[in-house]
Order: C-alpha cells, then structure tokens, then sequence
C-alpha cells in the first residue's frame, strides 16, 4: 500500500494460473467441479494483477471455499447425532487445520452471498471492481503517452485538442495526447492515496476512541478535547496552509496528512460505541470469566463495533479523495502526470473549459471520480450486511 | 460452621446519579454457605441485582465489609483474586444481553476454557463444550455448536449462558432473574436443571427473582431474603419466611402471589396496604421504610427508629420490624402456602 501501484503484467498471467492449479486441483479431488472452476479464475485474475502478492491469499481463500464445499458432505463429529461414548474427538493436524479452513470457507461464502443480496450495495461493489480492473489490468492494453503528440496536429488547426473519435474514444488533451490512456494510467495513484488516507484516519480515530472510552478520566477530556480542538479548525483551508508549507513530494505524507486532521468525527462516533458496549452484559461476563482486557477489547467489543468502522472507513476514503484532488485542482501538490486530478488542474488551465470540443479532456476525470464516490456510497449498503451476523443469518 | 462463601456485613452502596446521591443498599447483612440456595426476593428497584454483583465480585460495596470465604478480597494475593473471581459466576436476566451476538456457541464458550488452560488439546476442547451442552439439555450439541446467538430461543440462550457460568467450575452462581424473560412453559426446565447442577458440582446459588412463587418452589430446601428498598427485612429458611412470614411486607407479598386454581385466588383477601405508592429511592421514608405503607404501623415507633434484622420470639427467622420484635404483631399462618 505504501506508495505501491500494481500494473498487471503478462509474467503475473502465469503466476496466476499456476496458483489457481491448487483450488483446481482441490475441487477435482473433492468432485466440486464449480467451486475448484471458480478458485482457479480468482487466482488467475489476482496473481495476473499482483503476482504473487496477490495469489498467495486468493489460493487460501479459493481452496478454503472449495474445501467448506466438501464438508458439508462429510461427517464432522461434532454435527453428528451420535452420543458421546461414540464420538472420536482426536483430529490429525491436517484434519483440524482442513476442518478450520473448511469454516473459514463458509465465512467467505456467507459473506459474499450478503453482498451479493443487496442490489444496490453489490451495484456499488462491481463499481469498484470496474475501476480496479480498468486500472490495473487497463495499462496491458493501453500505452500511456506522457509527451507532447506535435505530429497529431490537424492541418489549418489552432490547437491540438480534439473531439472524441474512433481511435481516441475521449479525444486528444492540449498536448495531443490521447485521454483514455491518461484516464487508465493516472487513477491507480489517486484511488491508492485516497485509501491510505482512510486508513490512516480510521485508525487514529479507533485506537483513540477505544481508549478514551475505556481509560476515561484523564485520558478521556484529554484525547475529547484535542478531537474538539480539531474540529473547530475548518480541515480543508488547513490542509491547504500545510500543503503550501510541507513539501508534499511523497504520497503518503498526504494522506498522513489527511489521516492527522480527520480523525476527530470517527474517534467520537467510536468512543460513543465502546461506552455503549462496554456496559453489555456479555462484557459483564467477560469480566466475571476473567478472560483480560485485551480479550473484553479485541473480541467482545470490536467484532460489534467492525460494520460502523468499515462503513465509516469508506466514507473517509470518499472524502479523502475529493479532499486530495481539491488540492491538486488548487495546485498545491507536486503534479506528476498521470492522475486523475493533474488532468482537472491542467484542463482548468489550459482553457479547456471554453472549448467544446475539449470536452472530454475534462468531463472524464471528473465523471470517473463521482462514479468512483458513488460506489463507494453504494457499497456501504452491502458492507453492512457482510459484517453483521444477525443480517447474514438466514443464510 | 463452615466458612460461608460470601459473606456481607453492613454493606451500603451508592450509585450517584445527576449529582444525586442514591442509597440502593442499606446495611445489608448475608451469608451464602457453600452448596446452599439463596433466594433474593423483591420488587425492582429494592437492591436484589446490586446484592448479586457485589457477592460475585463486579461491584464494590461503598462502605461495609465483604468477606470472601472469610477474608476480604484484598487480603487475598493476585492469583488468588483472579481464582477467586473464577469461582464467584452470574447468570445475567436477559438472555438476548449476555451472550456476543458475534460470535458462535462454540467459540464463546471455547474462549474461557482456553484463557484459563482448562483443557489441553483441540479435541479435549471439543469434548468439553461436548459435555457442557449436554450437562445444560441443549442436546445433541451437534446442532447447537456452529450457531449464532440471536439463531437460538431464549431458553436455549439462558441455557448457554449457564453452560458458560460452568466452564470455570464456579462455587457459587448468582442466577440474576435467570428465567424471568424465558417463557413460562420452560421455566421449571432451567430450574430443575440447575437444581440438578448444584447438586451435581456442589455449588451454591443464589437466585434473584422477584417471584415468589419461583423463589417458593426454587429454594424451598434453602432459604429466602426478602429486600425492599435496598434493605433485607426478612431472612430465613424458605418453609418458614412462605408458611409463617413475619415482616408484614412479607405477608402483603405472599397473599399478592395468585395461585394456578383460580378458585383459590378468588377466595384470598389481599392485604390493605395503607399506600400502593413505592416510595423512591432519593426519597426513603425515615424509620422503617416499610411505615407509609405498613397496616401495622405504629406512630412514633416505625417513623422513627430504623429496624435491623433479628431473630423475634416465636419466629424461626430473622425480620426486621420493630412491632414485631416486641411480639405485637402475632404469627401469620397462610393456609394456602406451606404445602
């Protein structure tokens, strides 16, 4: 993530195939014809897209679908009728880590059948997977043309701006350049920024949220009073002010930047949620069963608390991103082409906005942005239920 | 005597509210014996949950002393305490409350079993939650393990909840109205088993209800505490508080009881209490607490001095009234109760 952008490369097609051979293998083995068809096309794509990186979990998680797919034929002791006398807890080590696998499969299969259940959320979902797509697997395909295309110029034409036509779907920018390739090659960067910056926030605000909830007193009015502090600043002129002080030459600086000054909301949100669960009776037995603070923490208030934090997550990757091209739009960051937001400053600059037939040059970034925020919105609504167990039950 | 497991002298508690101080408890005085049945009995509000979480161990007493098993808690060394808080359970009232809705019954009651090291492989792990199910009739467990809480009804919840109380092998179990928000056709179930659990582990419980037809059935071979506003007004061996209730508190709750044959209801004559009024609790009477309401109420006696809980002549209990101490109020025999 930090300062890693993936392009698909054509080696990667054959790491990924030569992972997918695991679930394949394993659905033959087991007879699970769709399931082991299914894994090798995931790891396929995964590995196409990030190598090895990107294989490795997908082989696990394609092979753990696959397995949890035999189980349900197979007699686990447990879910048998037997009595007690007759029931053999003793597992070899594969069978138990098999048999975990097996659960851990069933848990992605839930989970997907809940986001694919809610239409909106799962139309939200293909969004962002069309962008990740387009981003990384789209440079295969397109060359991206960073300098100026003099040769393209039109005879008796005052510019080298054109209209959309056959070979350049989204016409050619001021320098002749062809748009589409900029539009591929320049969202990876702004889309990955735009997460770390989300990270960066959501973890600030729910280590310091769970911990003002859960220390209280001094720790409490000293990590409310900062949050207060902060929101009182307007965040964006702020992050102006700093962005023309700091020198803003690597990304993660300014989503650290961002993560610094948009904690506040999430971290009160978060502390309202752990003074509310902490008073559950579940936590109550969990003291009386003296199982630790960590354990009361990390898996009877967290798992609770992890829907609201990924639905939050996404709405701070949102405005993040909107944040990050404001002040690339203002030209506060060091532009480096391809982006998605140098594309909107230059166009700006450029004059294009007086110029019809530069439309394309402009209205694309700027649809492919609003399209990008409406998925993530989108999103939210299936992430709710992939998360919440009572949702997902049913199932 | 053997040692009582818990054991509470003079306990107040205070729970400030809106800057307002409230008494909950009020010089309250209780043993809990190993292997005994406790019954806390009284309407909501009088303490009865605020008794059950100092005796495990989740509140603290504001002022008075409690004793664990004869020493306070913090005579005790640090592994000591934390075997001490294992041994002292609770069993919450609303079983939608108690149990993680995030996680699956296997794991929640894996999670003790295994901080604790109670069990030292996977499979006897399996085995034990195996045999809890099956101790608490969630039978076969097969069909329990793998679900969610909110996948379950409120008794098997309950059930649970008590199978998780008995992963630690607990000495005592506060039982906090553990049935009053299951459904009454499977009532008796829970009690029953949990009769059977007790005698099977020998562990005492005390059951908070604030039935007390349950609390007659419950502890009928233990005794019963009668609390109203935060002070226990009536202790004693469940036959006799039932049969021969002293406190006239008591007896205004025994003839409130309405019995299954509704020919015995029709024929009971509810007590006249001289207020229906339960006074607040920022607002405790002077004197007796029980005086506004009391029919026996005696001027210049009960709205002055406090009562405290002694053993009166011709009663086999402790009361705490002051009329009926001195011997003017004679026994009450019910001829309904007492069967």
């Amino acid at each position: 993530m930090f300062g890693l952008t993936t392009i698909a490369s054509p080696q990667g097609f054959f790491i990924g195939a030569l992972c997918g051979l695991v679930p394949l293998g394993a659905g033959l083995y087991y007879r699970q014809w769709r399931a082991g068809v299914g894994g090798f096309l995931a790891c396929l794509l995964s590995g196409f897209a990030c190598g090895f990186l990107g294989g490795l979990p997908t082989i696990l998680m394609s092979y753990a679908v696959v397995l949890s797919y035999a189980y349900v034929n197979r007699q686990d002791p447990f879910t048998s009728r037997a009595a007690l006398e007759e029931v053999n807890f003793e597992e070899t080590r594969v069978e138990q880590l098999q048999r975990q696998l097996a659960n851990l499969g069933r848990g992605i299969r839930t989970s997907w059948r809940a986001l694919t259940r809610n239409r909106a959320g799962f139309l939200g979902f293909l969004g962002i997977m069309f962008f990740v797509v387009v981003t990384v697997f789209g440079p295969l395909f397109i060359e991206y043309e960073g300098a100026a295309r003099l040769d393209r110029r039109q005879p008796g034409a005052r510019s080298l701006i054109a209209p959309p036509s056959y070979e350049h779907p989204l016409g050619l920018d001021w320098k002749g350049r062809d748009v589409l390739s900029h539009m591929v090659h320049g969202g990876q960067r702004l889309i990955l920024t735009s997460i770390q910056a989300g990270l960066i926030a959501t973890v600030i605000a729910v280590v310091l949220g769970s911990l003002a909830a859960l220390l209280g007193g001094v720790v409490d009015s000293l990590i409310s009073n900062a949050a207060n502090f902060i929101l009182t600043i307007p965040s964006f002129p702020l992050l102006l002010v700093l962005a023309s002080l700091v020198n803003l030459d690597s990304d993660f600086l300014l989503a650290l930047l961002f993560g610094v000054l948009n904690w506040p909301t999430l971290m009160r949100a978060v502390r309202a949620q752990v003074f509310s669960l902490r008073e559950r009776d579940y936590v109550e037995a969990a003291v009386a069963l003296d199982l630790g603070v960590w354990h009361i923490i990390s898996r009877e208030v967290f798992p609770n608390m992890i829907s609201y934090i990924a639905v939050n997550l996404i709405f701070t990757i949102r405005v993040a991103m909107y944040s990050i091209v404001g002040l690339v739009f203002l030209g506060l960051v060091p532009l480096s082409e391809p982006d998605w937001g140098v594309m909107i400053f230059t166009g700006r600059q450029q004059g294009v906005l007086f110029q019809p037939q530069a439309a394309g040059m402009l209205l694309a970034p700027i649809v492919a942005i609003a399209l990008f925020q409406l998925s993530l919105v989108l999103f939210t609504r299936s992430l709710e239920e992939v998360f919440n167990p009572r949702l997902r039950s049913g199932l | 005597m053997t040692t009582p497991l818990v054991e509470l002298r003079g306990v107040y508690r205070t729970f400030v509210k809106d800057r307002q101080t409230i008494p909950v408890l009020q010089d309250v005085n209780l043993s809990v014996q190993p292997n005994e049945i406790l019954c806390l009995v009284g309407e909501s509000g009088c303490g009865k949950t605020t008794t059950g979480k100092i005796i495990v161990g989740l509140l603290e007493a504001s002022a008075g002393e409690v004793l664990i098993q004869g020493k306070p808690r913090s005579a005790y060394r640090r592994a000591e305490q934390a075997q001490l808080r294992r041994d002292y359970q609770i069993v919450h009232q609303d079983p939608f409350a108690s149990l993680n809705p995030a996680h699956t019954i296997e794991q929640i009651l894996s999670f003790p079993l295994l901080r604790h090291k109670l069990v030292k492989s996977r499979a006897e792990l399996r085995r034990r939650i195996w045999e809890l199910l099956t101790m608490v009739d969630l039978t076969p467990p097969g069909d329990i393990v793998n679900k969610y809480p909110h996948q379950l009804s409120g008794g098997q919840r309950q059930r649970v909840s008590i199978a998780r109380t008995l992963t630690v092998q607990p000495r005592l179990i506060v039982a906090d109205e553990a049935v009053s928000m299951v459904d009454v056709s499977i009532r008796i179930g829970i009690l029953k088993m949990l009769h059977r659990l007790r005698d099977e582990f020998g562990m005492a419980i005390v059951f908070i209800t604030h039935d007390l037809a349950l609390a007659k059935y419950f502890a009928w071979r233990g005794r019963i505490g009668v609390m109203y506003l935060g002070r226990v007004v009536e202790l004693g061996p469940t036959p006799h508080v039932i049969g021969q209730p002293a406190h006239p508190y008591t007896r205004a709750l025994l003839q409130a009881v309405p019995e299954a044959d509704p020919d015995v209801t029709r024929r009971k004559q509810p007590m006249r209490l001289r207020s229906d009024d339960i006074p607040r609790l920022t607002a405790i009477p002077p004197g007796c607490a029980f005086h506004p309401r009391c029919p026996f109420y005696v001027g210049r006696v009960c709205d002055v001095h406090v009562p405290h809980l002694d053993v009166a002549e011709g009663f086999a209990q402790q009361v705490a009234c002051i009329p009926v101490q001195q011997g003017q109020l004679r026994p009450y025999i019910d001829e309904q109760a007492g069967g």
